[in-house]
């Protein structure tokens, strides 16, 4: 099981990398993404909640893939084994003031 | 609430040619793009397409985009531009941002054509300005009119990078070498010999170690890789570069399939599970192209053909001898893409070593990007030793094509109906010199020889995009097919018309032991 909690992935080992950035728009290393996994956080989900990592302006479209990458390395799975976060609406960056004026007539229009 | 029978997520050449399929059967359609401009990527593809004439072949990209936009106007299609998709919700709802307000519609049917994303991979200072998607400098280039640096790394040996360096060559920006982790060029062979007789080299085994620079790139480091892809210390390489492009392959975007609650799974990335016609999980939504996995623009467009006739079945706008009639056709043009040894399910694999045909594939094509002179002549389209003109078609791999063959009115090259087949030159048939053969190859892989052309020299005539056009009479230099000077030679002739769509026939006159040597040409600096 993926998710066996109870499995033991080792100590935390530092890597002389671990200072490289993967999400650009929240800058978030390498390093924090791998510690965030030895803190118990084994999915897309749990490490985009701890550490928002794919939560800024590009909704993870860049480093959705190599922060997958990087979390399955760590707990010794392939990528694919791994989910990806919920996709949910808005797919795209949007204001607040454009997304939050919908009335009823706008909807019934 | 507006209500349409057919909603399309996406402009490009998916979902253009699934609107247009489906609206000629009287499906009301609607197609939504977040870009000021339809035709997704194919705007910017300047590069003439493969395939055979049903795909559109030897047709340059913008020019195909242009086509399909004619064609949906014609039958009626509503395209909104600057209308972003937002949500995929229940009941087939779909929530668009246009003009900063919110809109809802809904439909009956929806197909996603949403395309792709470049990947990226991360490696020191891969944050710099000047590091950039290869798809990204291609549209600075050939949309926006904007040099994105002044000289270029190329991280990626597939078709995407392939491509985009030599079109970067041709805006005048130096492509100082393109590099791949793989042990061999990802892309075409035509389209990597192309690069290489300009002189650009090619490290295969090697990856990228870092950026240079503190505001933006000033070089970069490159390191051999062992089996492991792990860079082995000691065999770094330093490149003045001013902009690194990454061309490491595209993901799928399936946020709205996802969203949609549609099932997914990984094939380069999440897709949505779909049929032989491209329906997902849930019944009346489909997804084509790109968003369906990764292939190209040639076979997108089939996959949105096929998915727009599916969706027009479900509406009841056409009946099931006419789709399967449609269906039919469409799979067999998609099966002529999908054959030879760069097809969807040979992707990965690097183990070819002959041809269909069983001639032998050319280890220096895939590991330096040209093949060898001694090489050339084991293929059947090229022959050397003849009196008078005569093409030599340097064409060793099986790649979907085959222009040539229609190029010729005079049957002196045959490709047959298998389009991945090596052209054959039929030795009786008389070769006029015409050049449209050369024109007409989408991997300019196709030249005329001349090796009785005077007393002492060869006429080689090839296919030749850069400006500005060399004119007859100039003296320079022939190089050959890795890029080195190998002779003198002068410009005989330039031409250039209609047919030709842009692709020169430039005719040098060299030594005549070159005739098989000489395969590009430079001008003397005055």
């Amino acid at each position: 099981m993926i998710l066996d909690r109870s499995r033991d992935i080792g100590e935390f080992v530092p890597e002389k990398d671990d200072d490289l950035i993967i999400c650009r728009c929240e800058e978030i290393t390498k390093g924090e993404i791998r510690r965030a996994v030895h803190e118990g956080m084994w999915t897309m989900t749990e490490v985009r909640r701890y550490l928002r990592t794919g939560m800024g302006l590009c909704q993870g479209k860049t480093c959705g893939r190599n922060v997958k990458a990087i979390i399955a390395k760590e707990l010794g799975v392939k990528p694919v084994q791994l989910e990806d976060c919920r996709a949910r609406g808005p797919a795209r960056p949007v204001e607040m003031g454009t997304f939050g004026d919908e009335t009823e007539a706008c909807i019934e229009e | 609430m507006v209500r349409y029978d057919l909603i399309i997520v996406g402009a490009g050449p998916a979902g253009l040619s699934a609107a247009i399929i489906a609206a000629k059967q009287g499906v009301r359609t609607a197609v939504f793009d977040e870009n000021e401009r339809p035709g997704g990527q194919l705007f910017k593809q300047i590069h003439k397409f493969f395939g055979s004439r049903e795909h559109r072949a030897k047709v340059r990209g913008f020019r195909i985009g242009e086509q399909l936009l004619e064609e949906a106007r014609e039958c009626g299609v509503e395209v909104h531009l600057n209308a972003t998709v937002m949500g995929l919700y229940d009941k087939k709802e779909v929530l668009v941002m246009a003009d900063g307000e919110t809109h809802h519609f809904k439909a009956d049917a929806i197909i996603l054509a949403t395309g792709a994303r470049e990947n990226f991979i991360p490696f020191a200072g891969w944050t710099l300005p000047g590091v950039m998607g290869a798809g990204a400098a291609q549209t600075m280039v050939n949309l926006h009119g904007v040099q994105p640096g002044s000289r270029v790394l190329m991280v990626g040996t597939g078709n995407v990078g392939l491509v985009v360096s030599y079109q970067l060559m041709q805006a005048g920006i130096q492509v100082e070498a393109l590099i791949d982790a793989a042990p061999r060029v990802g892309g075409y062979g035509v389209h990597a010999a192309k690069l290489a007789r300009l002189g650009v080299p090619f490290y295969l085994s090697h990856t990228i170690v870092k950026a240079e620079g503190t505001d933006k790139v000033t070089g970069a480091v490159i390191a051999q890789v062992d089996e492991k892809f792990q860079p082995i210390p000691g065999t770094e390489k330093h490149f003045d570069v001013d902009t690194i492009c990454m061309a490491v392959g595209l993901s799928p975007m399936s946020e709205l399939p996802a969203m949609a609650g549609c099932q997914m799974e990984d094939k380069g990335g999440a897709v949505p599970k779909v049929d032989a016609c491209g329906e997902t999980s849930i019944p009346g939504i489909f997804a084509a192209g790109d968003a369906a996995g990764i292939e190209e623009a040639s076979s997108a467009m089939i996959t949105g053909q096929i998915a727009g006739i599916a969706a027009a079945r479900r509406l009841g706008y056409v009946d099931e001898e006419m789709f399967e009639a449609e269906t039919d056709r469409l799979r067999a043009s998609l099966q002529k893409l999908h054959e030879g040894m760069f097809s969807p399910q040979n992707r990965g694999r690097n183990d070819f070593t002959e041809t269909d045909e069983g001639y032998p594939i050319s280890q220096s094509l895939l590991h330096k990007g040209y093949m060898e002179d001694q090489e050339i002549t084991r293929y059947p389209g090229a022959v050397s030793g003849k009196s008078g003109v005569h093409p030599v078609i340097e064409c060793s791999q099986n790649i979907p094509c085959d222009p040539c063959q229609d190029a010729c009115k005079f049957g002196c090259i045959r490709v047959g109906d298998e389009i991945t087949r090596l052209p054959c030159v039929n030795e009786e048939a008389k070769c006029t010199g015409c050049g449209l053969c050369v024109a007409s190859c989408s991997g300019q892989a196709i030249f005329l020889v001349d090796e009785t052309y005077d007393e002492e020299h060869a006429a080689v005539t090839l296919p030749y995009e850069f400006l500005p056009y060399p004119q007859a009479g100039d003296k320079g230099v022939a190089l050959g097919r890795d890029g080195r000077e190998v002779c003198e030679a002068e410009v005989v002739s330039l031409k250039i018309n209609k047919a030709m769509d842009q692709t020169a026939l430039l005719t040098i006159k060299v030594p005549r032991e070159m005739a098989m040597t000489a395969r590009f040409f430079k001008k003397k600096e005055a």
